[in-house]
């Protein structure tokens, strides 16, 4: 009887422990301090990702991990330039762990290809002229995609910033630079919100 | 760093043949002498019966510790580390390969099974995420793929490293990197091209001032010697087990 009462205490522990963690998970997954100020919506979307929808392979370590194609629609009039980021709020020490940084993105441009350059040597498309890619979370100047703990879902925030100037930065910033830098100039922002898992292999 | 070059093949094939060689001399070692380590001269005999002898194309020596296939991914793996380009030879060229297979029986024999096993999960990785291995895909996949394995995102991916992927690529990068430009002693930074990449100019025991303003103005020749090939230095041997008596050449293995 005694035995019987200890295991359903453990499993009551066991639940509310695990109730805690996922409230934090999400906390920690969907709650971006970049979105606070009231910019114009921009519509962000994509060939091959869907907005809480999984990943594919090819976008991520377990597949090729090409950058994936975004496109996006209603920039704010007066846009001059663009900026993409990819960023994982349920990672990094502290959070976020960034994945992809671009910048400079002509307002004329309206996507994203996949696929963009992981050699400086390769030049970006052409419609893409003057985007530099910034520093990741692996300081490393090109997408790398997600790579979660087995056995935990992970959010991947790609997000559209438009820019009432253009800024004309250099290469090697880091999101923190690069959110100083666009800091007054953010007339418009949207995202996309896709999933990756890996399971225990 | 990303490049592909059309000598690929032949380095595969020259691998290749150096595996076939070797497994050629230890099976002609144990029926000769019963022992299980290769010799020197049963290689030899088996280099001189090669297809590649009669065309006159130099041959490796037989490989000591790392299967065929698993130097063929090393190689290609350290063609990307320090590949060739316009600054001169790369870690092929110096055969920093062949360095590592040796210390693997000696200095860095404690490496031998995170080898065994990294280079394995390594081939699986590229296997399951690029869809074939290492040496037959892309450029952009080769690359991307080594980028995932440095920065530990191939980790736990159903590849299997033992702990993260990022420690396997660091010990190859280093040991990649000892083997160029190392003292060609230990088999590695043949011909010297190691130390000629970065104009180092060579071990002396004496500097005269006369060399110092040549070395400072870029014109003093390089002293292609191995620190060994003085007597006055130890014979340390890359091999723990057999230990090397008497003096070498750079670059010439013979023990």
């Amino acid at each position: 009887m005694n035995m019987t009462t200890d295991r359903l205490m453990v499993v009551r522990v066991g639940l509310t422990v695990g109730m805690a963690v996922t409230a934090v998970f999400l906390a920690r997954a969907q709650v971006s301090p970049d979105y606070i100020d009231p910019a114009a919506p921009i519509v962000v979307e994509s060939p091959a990702l869907t907005a809480g929808g999984t990943m594919p392979r090819d976008y991520t370590p377990d597949g090729h991990n090409l950058s994936p194609p975004l496109t996006w629609s209603d920039p704010p009039a007066g846009t001059r330039e663009l900026a993409v980021m990819c960023v994982d709020f349920g990672a990094g020490n502290p959070p976020p762990w960034v994945h992809w940084i671009i910048y400079g993105i002509p307002p004329t441009a309206t996507g994203l290809p996949e696929g963009l350059p992981i050699v400086a040597e390769r030049a970006m498309p052409r419609e893409l002229e003057g985007a530099v890619q910034g520093l990741n979370g692996w300081r490393r100047p090109y997408y790398r995609g997600p790579a979660p703990p087995s056995g935990t879902p992970h959010l991947y925030h790609f997000v559209v910033y438009a820019l009432d100037e253009a800024l004309g930065l250099g290469p090697g910033l880091t999101r923190a630079d690069l959110l100083e830098a666009m800091d007054g100039h953010i007339i418009g922002r949207g995202e996309l919100v896709p999933v990756y898992e890996r399971f225990a292999g | 760093m990303a490049h592909d070059r059309p000598r690929g093949l032949t380095r595969r094939d020259l691998l290749r043949s150096a595996g076939a060689v070797g497994a050629a001399a230890a099976v002609g070692a144990t029926e000769l002498t019963g022992a299980s380590v290769v010799s020197p001269v049963a290689g030899a005999i088996a280099q001189q019966t090669a297809p590649d002898a009669a065309a006159g194309a130099p041959l490796p020596e037989p490989l000591e510790h790392l299967t065929a296939s698993e130097a063929e991914l090393l190689e290609a793996i350290a063609d990307h580390l320090i590949p060739a380009d316009e600054d001169g030879p790369g870690a092929v060229e110096a055969r920093a390969v062949h360095y590592i297979d040796r210390a693997l029986g000696g200095a860095l024999s404690e490496s031998h099974d995170a080898y065994r096993s990294g280079l394995a999960a390594f081939d699986r990785y590229c296997r399951s995420s690029r869809g074939g291995a290492f040496v037959d895909l892309s450029a952009t996949d080769r690359l991307s793929a080594l980028i995932d394995i440095e920065t530990g995102a191939a980790t736990g991916a159903g590849a299997g490293f033992v702990g993260s992927s990022a420690a396997f690529f660091g010990m190859v990068r280093s040991h990649v990197i000892q083997g160029t430009f190392g003292d060609p002693y230990y088999g590695g930074n043949a011909n010297f091209v190691g130390w000629d990449l970065i104009r180092y100019p060579g071990v002396r025991t004496a500097v005269t001032p006369q060399d110092q303003t040549r070395l400072e103005s870029g014109d003093l020749p390089p002293y292609r010697r191995s620190a060994y090939d003085w007597g006055t230095f130890n014979k340390a041997s890359a091999r723990r087990s057999r230990p090397r008596v008497g003096t070498g050449t750079g670059g010439d293995h013979a023990d």
